[in-house]
């Protein structure tokens, strides 16, 4: 290795390790003289190099990081009390919306809520045994009265129709019972002129005060119904 | 949450000296290096999960700190040149031998040319091999090392050249 090499290695490291190096400086006495002379010019540079460090840095660069993380914390924290407030604020307004609210939004989906449910009680087989007389004086409290038979009437009795008092009259219908329901007017139920699901269909009349729902199997003309209702139906006032 | 914080102050205790005489050299101000070095050690706390190695805690540091660094440049545009020599002596009373040579060698080592001055840093203090100060400042490993050569040759220089003037500090 030549001189100038050498010198040039030893000037940019002076703790360089390469095997030539120590060989060259092995070899040539010069050559270690000049990199032992290197050696102490470099720990004359870091003696140099190392300034007086503040003697409480370590302490405050920990206080600094300790109010950084209590300040996270406290964030944190915050955080974590508006999120259970909302969640309290949520679930209390849910609560408040399913108590409070209708479950049923228009008249159909409520009447063959009401029909389902009672079907079992009913059979087209049932005797027929509500009289005209008898079914009129029930009408009376909705201000109506029916003129002649709409069919064979195998009960009538007031019901809770979505919290209203109502008339639920049940008929043999061609095979299987139709159910009619005198409503008085709702403010919360939606009117809906005809309505169906995979087993029923229902038809619906408004009249002044009160509407009248007929709800029958798909084989029932609920149409004709209808039209048996409105000629045999009459109001006072 | 407490493993975290033993790394972190294991680590301030390990590294902020170096810290701190590597930020030094590279502002020349005491106070801007203290900043610096918070600023560094701040944020170090906030990604302290993402360092894995702890090997690398220390060129870690020191690449933060340079980013550092150079934000306060970004925020604050003024030109290294105008500084007074004078800020860079440190104002310590000086009273031995010792810390006269210290004394008039910082001045040299502040008089370098910055690129030359912050390798030689590097690998005095920070320890760093020729290919990592490559890495840290993204130079190739032949500059870095022409650079450590030009810095010490100039140094050795300069003590040669002024040896009468250093003898009349003693007197």
């Amino acid at each position: 290795m030549d001189d100038l090499q050498f010198r040039r290695s030893i000037y940019a490291d002076p703790q360089c390790a390469d095997e030539d190096i120590i060989n060259a400086k092995a070899s040539d006495p010069s050559k270690q003289k000049f990199a032992r002379e290197i050696e102490q010019l470099d720990q004359q540079i870091l003696n140099a190099l190392k300034v007086p460090v503040p003697d409480d840095m370590a302490q405050k660069l920990i206080l600094r990081q300790a109010l950084d993380s209590h300040q996270q914390q406290k964030k944190k924290k915050r955080i974590h009390l508006a999120l259970a407030a909302s969640v309290a604020f949520a679930m209390g307004l849910t609560i408040n919306f399913m108590q409070f609210s209708n479950a049923y939004t228009n008249m159909g989906d409520y009447a063959f809520a009401h029909t389902t449910h009672e079907a079992a009680h009913f059979s087209n087989n049932d005797n027929a045994t509500v009289t005209l007389a008898s079914l009129n004086k029930k009408m009376a409290s909705f201000h109506g009265s029916f003129s002649d038979k709409l069919g064979e009437l195998i009960f009538a009795d007031y019901c809770r129709f979505d919290k209203m008092k109502s008339l639920h009259l049940v008929y043999k219908g061609e095979n299987s019972p139709v159910n009619v329901f005198i409503i008085p007017k709702s403010e919360h139920l939606a009117f809906i002129n005809s309505f169906s699901n995979q087993e029923l269909n229902g038809k619906s009349l408004q009249f002044k005060d009160a509407s009248i729902i007929v709800v029958g199997d798909k084989t029932e003309s609920l149409q004709k119904w209808q039209e048996n209702i409105k000629s045999n139906v009459t109001w006072s006032i | 949450m407490a493993t975290k914080q033993v790394r972190y102050e294991a680590l301030v205790k390990a590294l902020h000296a170096d810290l701190y005489r590597y930020a030094y050299w590279l502002c020349h101000e005491k106070q801007v290096a203290e900043d610096l070095v918070q600023e560094t050690f701040l944020r170090a706390w906030r990604a302290l999960d993402s360092l894995k190695d702890e090997k690398a805690a220390k060129s870690w540091l020191i690449t933060i700190l340079r980013r550092e660094n150079a934000r306060r440049f970004e925020r604050k545009r003024f030109d290294m040149s105008e500084y007074e020599e004078a800020t860079i002596i440190d104002t310590q009373s000086i009273n031995s031998e010792q810390d006269i040579e210290n004394h008039w060698l910082r001045e040299k080592i502040g008089s370098l040319p910055e690129e030359y001055r912050e390798p030689l840093v590097l690998q005095v203090i920070g320890g760093f091999s020729g290919e990592e100060i490559a890495g840290l400042l993204s130079l190739n490993k032949n500059t870095v090392m022409t650079r450590l050569f030009r810095a010490r040759n100039q140094l050795k220089d300069a003590l040669e050249k002024e040896p009468e003037v250093r003898g009349t500090y003693n007197g």
